[in-house]
Parts: C-alpha cells; sequence; structure tokens
C-alpha cells in the first residue's frame, strides 16, 4: 500500500505531462526563445545539465599562469567543487610552451588528462580528440550571454563547439612614464606613426621601447598580426584558401616597421615570451607588449617602477585598431571516462560569482570571454588596468580574416608572419622587404594550397 | 626391456628440448628470442610504423590514408621554403661539431691520461654535463646568451675583447648557429673524451717504453701508437656521435627553436613543427625520415674512411 502511495505520489499527474508536454514542443518549434529566456528562467529547459559522478577522478591540464597566485585560486576552486560533489580533481600546470606537446602526445595516445587547456586554434587542429561540448557552452549562453567572438571562432569547428570559452589573456602596452616624460613624450601613443616618433626619443633615454619579433609564442604573434592587420594587410583572404600576404598594404607595414627601427624601436629576433618581462623589470627597456603580467608583478612582487609604470591599449593603423589576445579554452577530451563530470566542473568554474573570485585574484591578467563577464569589478580595481579591458574588443585571431582553421594554426605555429618582420627588420631595419614577403608567400602557400 | 621402458618413462617434449639445447643454431637463436622481441617492439616497429606515417596524410590522433611519396615530394622540392635552409644547417651542425668534439675530447683525454693533481676528480668533473637535466643546462645557456642579462658578454666588455653590450648571440643568424654548436659541442665533448681515456688505458705501457727506447718523440708516439691503438673506439664514438647530433634537438629547440626567421632551423626542429603543433603528423615522420638515407650516406663515409688499414 505504501509502495503505491508513494509511486503515485512521484508519477505524472495529467497536468504535469500537459505541462512539460507544451514547454517541450514550444522549445523544439522555437529553440531561440528558450535560449533568450534562459537568464530569467534561471535555467536551460533545452539543455541536459551534466551531473558530476561520485567517486570519480578529473584530471584537468593547463599553463602555468605567470600571476601564480591565480593558480591556486582555480586549483583552490576546483578542489572544493571537487569535495563538493565527491570528485578527486587534479589540476596539473605547465609552461605555455610545454602545454601543446603534451596535448599533441595526448591526442596521439588517445589517452590522458580528461580536460585540456586548448590556446588559439588547437580545437581546430585536434577537433576529432574533443568531444562536442555544444550543450555546455548553450547552458552558459542561457547564463551568460553572448561569448566573445574570438573565443567563439576558435572553439566552434564546422558549427559544433569542440570547447568550452574560458578566458581571455589581453595584452597591451605596459610603459615606464618616468622616461617618457624625460623623453618629452607625454602620453602614450595612439598611432602606429606616433609609436615610431616616440620610439625615437625614447632612445635617447638609453631605455628603448622593445619587442620580440622571434619565435615567442605569444609576444611576438600579439605585436606583428596587429600591426599587419591596422594597414591593412593580411595573410589569407576570408575564404581561407587564398594567399593574399604579396600585398601593397604588406608593404605598407613593413615599411612603417622598418622606419619605426631605424628611428629606434628595438627588436629582438632573440626573445622568447619571459624575455621583456625581464628586462622591463630589469630597468633596461621603457615600453613593451604584454600581457598585464609586468605591470601585476611590479605592483604585487617587485615593488619597484609601480608608480612609474603605466598601460595603454594597441595604437592603430591606417586601417583601424587592431588587438590579438592569447585566447583560452577548455576541451573535453573523448577519452575522458568521465566526461559528465568533467563538464559539470567546468560549468561550476564558469558561474560568474565563482570566476569572477578568480578574476579578481588575476589581478587584471585575465578577462571573461563571455557579455556577462565584461566589466569585471577587477579592471575598475586600478585605474591603469583599464588599457587591457579596452584591447579584448578589438581582438582578433591569427589568420584573420579567415575562420581559424588547421591551416590558419599551421601559418602560426610556423611564425611565418613575424619571420617576415623579423627578416625585413634584420640589421637597424634595412633586411630585404621583398625577400620577406616572397619567403612568407611560398610558406603560406604550402600550407593553404596544400590539400 | 627395462632399457626400453626407461625410454619410454622420459617425456617427448623433454626429449626435444634436450635436442635443442645440443643443437647450436636452435639453441642461439632462442637465446636471442627475447632480444629480438625487445628490439621488434622498441625500435622495428616505431620506425615500421614513422616510415608507414610518412606515405600517409596522417594527422594528429587521427591515422591517413596512402599518399606515396607525396610528403617527400612536398618537401624535395622545398615547397615550404624551408626545407633545404633546414637540410644545410644540419649537415653543417653536425660536421662542424663533431670535428671540434672529436679534436677537443682528444685532447682532453691525452691530458686527463696524465698524471696530474686531482686526477679523479678532474675525471669525475668531467661528466658534469651529462649530470645537468638537458634542458635545464640549456636554459642555463640560453641566459648566459642573453643579451640583457649575458655573463658571457659581461666577461668579453670587462676584458675589454669587445665593445659593449657585445655580440647578439641569439638574435643573428651566424652568431645564434655558432651558439648552437658551442653548447652542442660543450655537452658532447666529454663523451668523446671519456670513451678515449677509457680506450688509451688499454693501450700496453710497453709499447710506448719501446718506443722511446727507440727514439720516437711524442708526436709519433701519438700518432703510430696512441691513434692505431684508438680507431675501434674512435669508430664507435664517431658513429654514435654523428647519429645523435644529426637528429639533435632539445638543444636548438630550447636555444633559438629556429629563430632568428628560421636561420638556425634544423631537421629535427622542422619535421618537429610540421608533426607536433602543425599536427602533420605524416608530413613531420616524412622529414624526419629524410635523415635516414642521408644518415646512412654519412655512416658509410665514416666507416669508409676509418676503416682498418690493409
Amino acid at each position: 500500500m505504501t509502495h503505491r502511495k508513494k509511486r503515485a505520489k512521484s508519477g505524472w499527474s495529467r497536468r504535469d505531462f500537459l505541462r512539460t508536454a507544451g514547454v517541450a514542443a514550444a522549445a523544439i518549434a522555437f529553440p531561440e526563445i528558450i535560449i533568450s529566456c534562459g537568464p530569467q528562467s534561471g535555467g536551460t529547459p533545452t539543455a541536459a545539465i551534466p551531473k558530476p559522478r561520485k567517486g570519480a577522478s578529473i584530471r584537468l591540464l593547463q599553463w602555468t599562469s605567470f600571476v601564480k597566485p591565480a593558480d591556486a585560486e582555480f586549483k583552490r576552486q576546483a578542489a572544493e567543487w571537487g569535495t563538493a560533489n565527491g570528485v578527486t580533481v587534479a589540476i596539473e600546470t605547465v609552461t605555455g610552451d610545454q602545454l601543446q606537446p603534451k596535448t599533441a602526445a595526448a591526442v596521439e595516445a588517445n589517452s590522458g588528462p580528461d580536460i585540456i587547456q586548448m590556446q588559439y586554434g588547437w580545437p581546430q587542429l585536434y577537433a576529432d580528440a574533443c568531444l562536442d561540448v555544444t550543450n555546455e557552452v548553450n547552458i552558459l549562453i542561457s547564463k551568460l550571454g553572448k561569448p566573445d567572438p574570438v573565443n567563439e571562432a576558435f572553439c566552434k569547428v564546422n558549427g559544433t563547439w569542440r570547447a568550452i570559452p574560458y578566458t581571455v589573456v589581453p595584452n597591451a602596452w605596459t610603459y615606464r612614464t618616468d622616461y617618457f616624460q624625460q623623453a618629452g613624450v607625454t602620453s602614450f601613443p595612439k598611432t602606429w606613426d606616433e609609436l615610431a616618433a616616440a620610439a625615437a626619443k625614447l632612445k635617447t633615454t638609453g631605455k628603448p621601447m622593445s619587442q620580440t619579433d622571434g619565435h615567442a609564442y605569444g609576444d611576438s604573434l600579439t605585436m606583428w598580426n596587429p600591426v599587419l592587420w591596422g594597414f591593412g594587410g593580411k595573410e589569407v583572404n576570408a575564404d581561407g584558401k587564398t594567399v593574399a600576404i604579396n600585398s601593397k598594404e604588406t608593404r605598407d607595414a613593413i615599411r612603417w616597421a622598418q622606419g619605426a627601427v631605424k628611428a629606434g624601436l628595438v627588436v629582438h629576433p632573440e626573445w622568447l615570451d619571459p624575455d621583456n618581462n625581464q628586462a622591463y623589470h630589469a630597468d633596461r627597456i621603457s615600453g613593451t607588449l604584454n600581457g598585464a603580467s609586468i605591470y601585476i608583478r611590479e605592483k604585487i612582487e617587485f615593488h619597484k617602477y609601480t608608480d612609474v609604470t603605466n598601460n595603454a591599449p594597441m595604437p592603430s593603423g591606417p586601417k583601424g585598431t587592431f588587438a590579438m589576445n592569447l585566447i583560452f579554452n577548455h576541451a573535453v577530451m573523448k577519452w575522458s571516462p568521465d566526461a559528465d563530470t568533467a563538464k559539470a566542473m567546468l560549468l561550476a568554474l564558469m558561474e560568474k560569482d565563482q570566476y569572477q573570485k578568480w578574476t579578481m585574484i588575476a589581478s587584471g591578467y585575465n578577462a571573461g570571454p563571455f557579455e556577462a563577464l565584461h566589466g569585471d569589478p577587477v579592471f575598475k580595481t586600478d585605474p591603469k588596468l583599464t588599457a587591457f579591458e579596452d584591447v579584448v574588443a578589438p581582438g582578433k585571431w591569427p589568420g584573420w580574416p579567415a575562420m581559424p582553421s588547421k591551416k590558419t594554426a599551421q601559418a602560426q605555429t610556423q611564425y611565418i608572419v613575424a619571420d617576415m618582420f623579423a627578416k625585413a627588420l634584420a640589421n637597424g631595419g634595412t633586411g630585404d622587404m621583398e625577400a620577406a614577403i616572397k619567403g612568407a608567400e611560398t610558406s603560406l602557400k604550402a600550407i593553404f594550397e596544400r590539400p | 626391456m627395462g632399457t626400453a621402458t626407461r625410454t619410454d618413462a622420459v617425456p617427448v617434449w623433454r626429449r626435444r628440448r634436450a635436442r635443442i639445447y645440443d643443437r647450436e643454431a636452435p639453441l642461439g637463436y632462442l637465446l636471442l628470442a627475447p632480444t629480438l622481441v625487445v628490439l621488434g617492439i622498441f625500435l622495428l616497429y616505431p620506425f615500421l610504423f614513422g616510415i608507414w606515417l610518412s606515405i600517409t596524410d596522417s594527422e594528429l590522433g587521427k591515422l591517413g590514408e596512402f599518399i606515396g611519396l607525396g610528403n617527400y615530394r612536398f618537401e624535395w622540392r622545398n615547397t615550404d621554403g624551408v626545407f633545404y635552409t633546414a637540410v644545410v644547417n644540419t649537415f653543417l651542425y653536425t660536421g662542424v661539431t663533431t670535428v671540434f668534439k672529436l679534436g677537443l675530447g682528444l685532447v682532453m683525454a691525452l691530458l686527463l691520461n696524465q698524471v696530474i693533481p686531482f686526477r679523479r676528480f678532474v675525471r669525475a668533473a668531467l661528466l658534469l654535463p651529462y649530470i645537468i637535466p638537458t634542458v635545464l643546462s640549456y636554459e642555463a645557456w640560453r641566459w648566459m646568451f642573453d643579451p640583457t642579462f649575458s655573463v658571457i658578454n659581461w666577461l668579453l666588455v670587462n676584458t675589454n675583447l669587445v665593445h659593449y653590450p657585445g655580440p647578439n648571440w641569439l638574435g643573428v643568424p651566424a652568431n645564434a648557429m655558432a651558439a648552437l654548436m658551442i653548447v652542442n659541442i660543450w655537452r658532447g665533448t666529454p663523451f668523446y673524451a671519456i670513451a678515449f681515456l677509457a680506450g688509451m688505458q688499454v693501450i700496453p705501457l710497453d709499447l710506448y717504453e719501446a718506443a722511446r727506447v727507440d727514439g720516437a718523440t711524442r708526436w709519433q708516439q701519438f700518432t703510430n701508437i696512441t691513434l692505431p691503438m684508438l680507431r675501434p673506439v674512435l669508430l664507435v664514438v664517431l658513429l654514435l656521435s654523428t647519429i645523435l647530433t644529426f637528429a639533435d634537438f632539445q638543444g636548438p629547440f630550447v636555444l633559438t627553436n629556429g629563430a632568428p626567421y628560421n636561420s638556425t632551423q634544423l631537421l629535427s626542429i622542422w619535421a618537429y613543427q610540421w608533426g607536433i603543433p602543425g599536427g602533420a603528423i605524416g608530413l613531420g615522420a616524412a622529414i624526419s625520415l629524410v635523415l635516414f638515407p642521408l644518415l646512412t650516406i654519412v655512416v658509410a663515409g665514416v666507416l669508409f674512411l676509418l676503416r682498418r688499414p690493409e
């Protein structure tokens, strides 16, 4: 009797059935209504929310942040979620340049961490190894609004989300106000031409503005791609097939760069990503393009030049203002025995409150990749951080205007744009421009015309 | 009757086993089998799999389809514009470093073969480049070559050998290549020295005594006794070192990763660039296998040069 009563209680009434069937029919007929109603309804009727499995173990592999407390907070949040859900969570961090070999090894072995941080266009490269996370991204969209176009471009492969947008590492200029004043430069340049003029004046202080044009997977790309775009140049047309580097616009960009180097901008083909940070902290340079880590470490760790350091967004070229930021997303790998648990954890870590606790500790090094995460309070804590918020919107991806693909990823990992500039900027900005463009064109054609 | 019963009592398998033990050839193969299995799994299979990958359009995590020599044609036609630079650099890198490692290793071994103070300590210290984890030592070299903090440049400038700020070691193509070679020589020379030292210590002292009695100079002793007696060691060391240097990856990857603008690109790094970050594992395998016939030629050349005089 008791059993029968319980079953009757937990069973569906006619009213429940009609209500549910109605919602389901509406969801199938007008999914956009459901999505747009998401935040109000506080849930996602169309999406199946993944449930963690008690006793599961999740391994997540990502890079070591330049802001150490941010990693500690990420690990703390993951552990907290793990404890609450009975899941063992292990977060493994490696340096940025080790992450891709480890990812590639896992993909080839079809085994490894359950979640891997995908940088730039890796979801395109490893699409077959990344599970479809469209459902989870839709849940986030319903709560946080539209994702940033760059994260979306990297994460979506042929219309399927292969990674969950995670973060943007904005890249802006960090400079010494005292040296700028000494050189008579009253504010940070707003255009590339002004930057060349400022570099000329700063040369007289003995502390030049400097940047890498070598094989640094972050700083080199974030500098030379925006310069190319700012003058209207591009590697390939929007069709993702026609190589377009050999153009008047590319020549304009290189001419500017050669002029800037002759004037006083110092380029370092030997620098890797940490080298401009070290040079700045060692008082060797007056300005460089980087993530917020230089400023943040000055502020919270070194305290030597904090008061005389400021940050500025990217200068504009004749064709507009462009930026390139480091873009990180999380993919749930197909070999994960607990994919739903992994997805549930990622969703929990992307909850606005959790996420902004993390960005606050990251001190402005990271920005959120969804609409609702814009205007992060961390950027209001210090006016000097505003520049890093400003460079998110004009951000593009390597290979732009073509959509990210395996081929754009290959062009990026071969440093073709950076090498073109480096070759033309050799010997104090007197390198052979035509040979540099020809070399880049050959390399790009090898990639984009390869079947 | 009784004998027949005893023979019948020995099981057939035991009689067969006894026969195998008695015959040399089957026993030899039997003893060789474990080694062959290990070599097959760890050497032959990866090698054959590499060849298979190189003739397919495989991508990371996805076995591709057979495309014949397409990947090789792609590189031999220098489609990407970098392949021949990598080939020339690889030969240059191997040739120059091998000559220096050979010469310096020999000198070092000769010195260590003498009675010098702290000889044991010096011999142990020789192995230092091998004891330090590879990547760590290369990172240290990167710091020493760094234009901002270079201790090498500091020394050169402060001893008035060069003007401030000194050479840009890793930012200028020729310097960067030289820097790669210096580090490889630093790391490789002790291997030569230790091997030569071991070879020198088994040369009978009587030969030197007899030569001295005959009035041979030190140089004559070296050319007529030491060098000929070292020939087998020399051959093995040279072969191993040439092969390892040809395929060297760690040092050049950490120090330059092909920069500036691919001027220090080596075949090993170029294969990695296409195969791992680029995901085109088939093409990457083809680039690394290009080394195979080249290496065979190099090895044959070394063997020819060092062949035992009739």
